[in-house]
């Protein structure tokens, strides 16, 4: 029982992070019509970022700031260098570019840090742990991760439905070309929305740091994750892809923990093993199957 | 007096919008009916419903006899309507005949034949060919569909939509983005298939409509609220109403 | 008059592309560098895989990101038979093969019935979601081989000979690669009788305009999912050649980034052409190998020109030379 609920932490924790990453994925295609590969570079940008920051004794807060500023700022660049001109083109044409960016990022980083992995410190003030629930002791950096996730999807309801930015953006994922006609300054906007999903996005890769190594070609595995999260939650629903990531999450990190172990009471220890790790990887997969079948827009779709 | 068309009650909602709020209306085997309304009354949801693009929130389609409402689209071709579009919407890279031949090969059956060439098949370039002659294109059979003048796609939509031996038309403004002159031989062909074909005709040219309608039925805000010759519409005070006053 | 033109000089092209298949070992002992000989396998291998990426991407309008499960199941297909026929039957019934007519046909089956599988739940979406859902179950699959132990896992699995052919030594490289250009030549000659078949009509006619297609009576679905698992077939011998080319599978074959080396291929030479993706998986063939003697980062070069061709050449070289 208290596995479980422990289990259910490191879910929650997981989801939260695949929201950072889901929710700037779904609003740049809700508002832009860009399908955008290179997210998982910004991911990866923004915790080499940190990582290198924390390096050179930077406090930890000014770390996370450092590896959000600079995935904002890569995206910016990338906006308006490159990604304007392909709104308009079709998602072929999306996907192949920006799969051209990610092959230029994991090089330029390999160039930069070199193949090794970096490892980031947990800080001080957030290493040990603290007994949530009486005898099962939660590292206290999980819990702050999963906070920054509450804070950052308040914050992202409040943006999009209590500001004028906000009311836009709503209005550009339904009604791309009216906002448009009406003269709103939309490269202003989608500019705006950009950076936003790659400060968010950078976030996450900061945060991961201290958790696994920051290497080069971390955000590529994490991003077909994302993906997954998108498909079950609805495309360009920032709803969805709040249900989307804490599904996901929790059904991978219970599949991972827990799996093995059922398949160990019917049938031989190593068997159970192999086949135990293959069927949980495999398993967000086989929950975003059953949703196509049952939901084919995912489970929050965006228009209609 | 055979009625072909029969809808029934269809209520279609989008958000808090109401795209057709009970609309009820029939055509009659053999005749033009016209259906038109201002701006935003939901003429193209009421071709979306009745094709089968759209599914109604209520109310039923009965077609030749039959409820259609839960066919999808290709059944409902089957059975005998087909719907031509507000864009242009015909197939850019095929010539003009090519276009007009894969409708007769898909009405032929399936397509599941994956060796022979199609494009020598003369059971499906005759009728084809044929069907452009007929529709006024016949000289430009073998120019691809993106290079011909708008008019001429529309006519080559028109074509494609006969080649499915419908016996119902759905024609969502044939005329939109023609010129004069083009539209007044859009109205020679309308007029040339009347007798032959059912059509039910959204369209804003009022000139074609009351030259070309049988009946038209007018609708204000996805409701019909009057249905009749041209003459009893032009004298209808609730559509006068409907049109006057949003003219005003 | 312009397209008779462009069709004879893409025949001129085949010819050409052909005779110059025909001498490249001759080419390769002349100009002594029998490497020549391996890279020109290798390109015909990646082009049976673009070329039937092709008729989903350029005929019919589906942006597939999930092509390397295909290849990746052809390629353990050849794996796995050739490590039970080394070893014990699997499941202790299913005995291993190393005959290619049986062990190929097996891969090509394979691949197109998870081609079917993964389709029929793909194409019930469309556009983006479809890419992303084709990525995602190919990548379920990379998952697969990764945890399968049995077979290697990570580290992928090896065996000893290629699979036999009648009249072909097994140890001759030569005699593999003009297998493999014979293989790539009737996959050209059955997609150019499929593209222009009543079938291949209605792929074209679906990547038009699929709501005409609905207009005009067709149902799409079962013809994208034909397509779809007809692609994925073609991928699978791809796999299987590979498998046979190198003697060794792994989880690499199924990766993500050999999807979008796929796609690659296919944009590169050019969409909606036969000869295109033959083009396509030449350069980046050669490109890679002489980049990457230049310098070993050479994806910062190969990946900015995969920008610009996106954003200045979207027709691709053989659009450029038309």
């Amino acid at each position: 029982m208290t596995l479980l609920l422990e289990q259910m932490l490191n879910g929650l924790q997981f989801g939260v992070m695949l929201f950072l990453l889901a929710a700037g994925l779904t609003l740049v295609f809700g508002v832009m019509g860009l399908i955008n590969l290179a997210h998982s570079s910004l991911y990866m940008i923004g915790a080499f970022g940190a990582a290198w920051a924390g390096s050179r004794g930077v406090a930890f807060p000014l770390a996370l700031l450092a590896g959000a500023g600079s995935a904002a700022l890569t995206g910016l660049v990338i906006e308006v260098v490159v990604l304007k001109r392909l709104y308009a083109r079709d998602h072929m044409d999306q996907v192949l570019a920006t799969f051209g960016m990610i092959l230029f990022f994991n090089e330029a980083m390999a160039m930069l840090f070199g193949r090794q992995p970096l490892m980031a410190a947990v800080p001080g003030f957030l290493s040990g742990s603290v007994e949530l629930i009486p005898r099962v002791p939660y590292p206290i950096y999980r819990l702050a991760i999963i906070a920054v996730g509450i804070a950052v999807a308040g914050l992202l309801y409040y943006l999009i439905s209590h500001t004028r930015a906000g009311m836009l953006v709503r209005a550009g994922a339904t009604h791309r070309e009216m906002v448009r006609a009406l003269g709103v300054d939309i490269g202003l906007l989608t500019s705006g929305v950009f950076a936003l999903g790659a400060a968010l996005a950078g976030l996450a890769g900061a945060m991961t740091g201290p958790l696994l190594s920051v290497q080069v070609g971390m955000g590529d595995r994490i991003l077909i994750t994302t993906f997954v999260v998108i498909v079950v939650g609805g495309i360009g629903s920032v709803r969805g892809a709040l249900a989307g990531s804490l599904l996901v999450g929790m059904v991978d990190t219970l599949a991972r923990a827990f799996l093995p172990g059922v398949l160990k009471s019917v049938m031989v220890a190593t068997e159970a093993d192999a086949i135990g790790a293959g069927l949980s990887s495999m398993a967000i997969f086989i929950l975003m199957a059953a949703v196509l079948l049952i939901r084919p827009r995912g489970l929050f779709p965006s228009h209609g | 007096m055979t009625v072909l068309l029969e809808v029934r009650g269809l209520v279609r909602r989008f958000g808090g919008l109401i795209a057709a709020n009970n609309l009820s209306f029939d055509v009659v085997e053999g005749e033009l009916h016209a259906l038109i309304g201002p701006n935003g009354a939901g003429k193209s949801t009421a071709i979306g419903l009745i094709s089968g693009e759209q599914r109604p929130d209520a109310g039923r389609v009965r077609f030749d006899g039959a409820d259609v409402t839960a066919l999808p689209i290709a059944a409902r071709v089957k059975a005998g309507m087909t719907r031509s579009f507000q864009i242009t919407s015909v197939l850019p890279d095929f010539t003009a005949l090519e276009n007009v031949a894969l409708v007769y090969q898909v009405r032929a059956g399936h397509s599941f034949r994956f060796w022979r060439p199609a494009a020598g098949e003369r059971a499906l370039l005759e009728p084809a060919g044929a069907m452009l002659a007929r529709i006024g294109l016949g000289g430009r059979a073998d120019v691809p569909a993106r290079d011909l003048a708008h008019g001429e796609q529309r006519q080559l939509e028109l074509a494609m939509a006969l080649a499915t031996g419908a016996k119902l038309l759905l024609l969502d403004e044939p005329m939109a983005g023609l010129g004069t002159a083009e539209s007044q031989a859009m109205t020679d062909i309308l007029a040339g298939l009347k007798g032959h074909t059912t059509i039910l005709l959204v369209e804003h040219d009022m000139d074609a409509v009351f030259a070309l309608a049988d009946r038209i039925t007018v609708l204000v805000y996805g409701q019909a609220i009057a249905s009749g010759t041209p003459k009893a519409i032009r004298g209808d005070p609730a559509v006068r109403d409907a049109y006057l006053g949003e003219d005003a | 008059m312009a397209k008779g033109f462009a069709v004879r000089r893409e025949q001129v092209l085949g010819v050409a592309g052909l005779l110059l298949a025909l001498v490249l070992p001759n080419l390769a002992v002349a100009l002594g560098k029998p490497d020549l000989v391996t890279l020109g396998t290798q390109i015909a291998i990646y082009a049976i895989g673009a070329v039937s990426l092709d008729l989903l991407i350029g005929y019919t309008g589906l942006s597939s990101f999930g092509h390397a499960a295909f290849f990746g199941l052809g390629g353990y297909t050849v794996g796995i038979l050739a490590f039970h026929a080394a070893g014990e039957p699997m499941f202790g019934v299913i005995p291993g093969a190393t005959e290619a007519w049986i062990v190929w046909p097996l891969a090509i089956g394979v691949a197109g019935v998870a081609a079917l599988a993964i389709g029929a739940l793909s194409l019930r979406t469309e556009g983006v979601s479809f890419i992303m859902i084709t990525l995602a179950f190919a990548e379920m699959f990379f998952f697969l081989f990764v945890s399968l132990k049995t077979y290697g896992g990570d580290d992928g699995l090896g065996f000893r000979r290629r699979n036999g052919l009648p009249g072909v030594a097994p140890r001759d490289d030569v005699a593999f690669y003009y297998v493999c250009v014979a293989a790539l030549a009737a996959v050209l000659f059955g997609f150019s009788r499929l593209v222009g078949s009543r079938f291949g009509r209605v792929l074209q006619g679906i990547r038009q305009n699929p709501r005409r297609m609905g207009a005009i009576g067709l149902s799409t679905y079962p013809y994208k999912l034909a397509a779809f698992s007809i692609a994925g077939a073609g991928a699978g011998l791809a796999g299987a050649l590979h498998a046979n080319l190198l003697r060794f599978v792994s989880p690499d074959m199924l990766h993500w980034t050999m999807s979008g080396d796929f796609m690659i291929m296919v944009v590169l030479g050019g969409t909606g052409t036969l000869f295109g993706p033959v083009i396509g998986a030449a350069v980046m063939v050669l490109l890679q190998s002489w980049l990457a003697q230049w310098t070993e980062h050479w994806m910062i070069v190969m990946g900015p020109v995969l920008v610009l061709v996106v954003l200045f050449a979207r027709r691709g070289i053989l659009g450029l030379l038309r």
